[in-house]
């Protein structure tokens, strides 16, 4: 599989939802306060309002993460993006990240998959590619690294 | 974003049930009948009775949206879904396979996600799946 870098988002979370025991594990539901996103071919900011990440602790440990983020480009396009992971690791790594320690995203499995929608013409490129992403997770919000699937 | 092989996934389907024209696009429906599938920790048939939604979208791409079964040569059941992007103008042809399986000796396909690498070819569409490390 050959990949290409996109661009990194760094996403700050406000205080979560805890929608709690829900038949498929335990719901949570983080909004998004807001963010940036860099890369070579496109960057600017997280818009706040719709944004946010609904979390499902499944009951073998793995946490589904099922994102959808609005960004706006600094030329003021704006692009909806669905995103698609999982997180899961030692329960000693996973204890750490509840707490807020800072652990080195190698010690744990966090990995997204992502579609983007743009009806902006110079963007148009992002309708026709699936992404791929490593997730850093920081306590202030995770540090995703989107790489374009080529 | 480092990647290993998972499986070659080769999927035989029935002829086209044509939808046409709907508010998203064109809806063209492969009914999955059967098929194969080969990798290093696993292996075994594809179940009929999946299929493909596939919808040609107003700028020319194709959405894909999978569902089927896998038959291990060992008996365990998985599984598969995955929604995909194809681009004939620019060869491209990538999915986001996704796996469900209560058998524990596969169970780590419960805990990956991975990219499919798609091709046509006369005798059915063939899919290259790597897991993402």
């Amino acid at each position: 599989m050959q990949t290409r870098p996109l661009m990194t988002l760094q996403v700050r979370v406000a205080p979560s939802h805890d929608v709690g025991a829900v038949p498929h594990g335990t719901r949570r539901v983080a909004p998004i306060a807001g963010g940036r996103f860099d890369g070579p071919r496109l960057r600017g900011v997280v818009v706040a309002g719709p944004s946010a990440d609904w979390l499902l602790l499944r009951t073998d440990g793995v946490l589904e993460l099922d994102l959808r983020a609005t960004l706006q480009t600094d030329d003021g396009a704006l692009i909806a993006m669905r995103s698609f992971g999982l997180r899961h690791g030692p329960a000693d790594v996973m204890a750490a990240l509840a707490r807020g320690d800072a652990v080195d995203p190698a010690r744990y499995y966090f990995r997204t998959t992502i579609r983007f929608e743009t009806s902006h013409p110079s963007y148009a490129f992002l309708n026709r590619l699936v992404a791929v992403a490593s997730g850093d997770r920081r306590a202030e919000g995770p540090i995703y690294t989107i790489d374009e699937v080529l | 974003m480092t990647s290993r092989p998972l499986l070659l996934l080769r999927l035989a389907t029935a002829p086209i049930q044509e939808i046409g024209p709907t508010p998203h696009g064109t809806l063209s429906i492969f009914p999955i009948v059967g098929g194969t599938f080969d990798g290093e920790r696993l292996r075994g048939k594809v179940l009929p009775g999946g299929g493909d939604w596939v919808t040609r979208r107003p700028d020319g791409v194709f959405e894909l949206d999978l569902r089927a079964t896998l038959e291990t040569d060992d008996g365990a059941l998985v599984y598969l879904t995955f929604s995909g992007v194809r681009d004939d103008a620019s060869h491209y042809f990538r999915t986001l396979p996704r796996f469900e399986t209560a058998a524990p000796k596969y169970d780590f396909l419960n805990r990956l996600l991975a990219v499919g690498l798609g091709e046509i070819r006369p005798d059915g569409p063939v899919h290259v799946f790597e897991e993402l490390l």
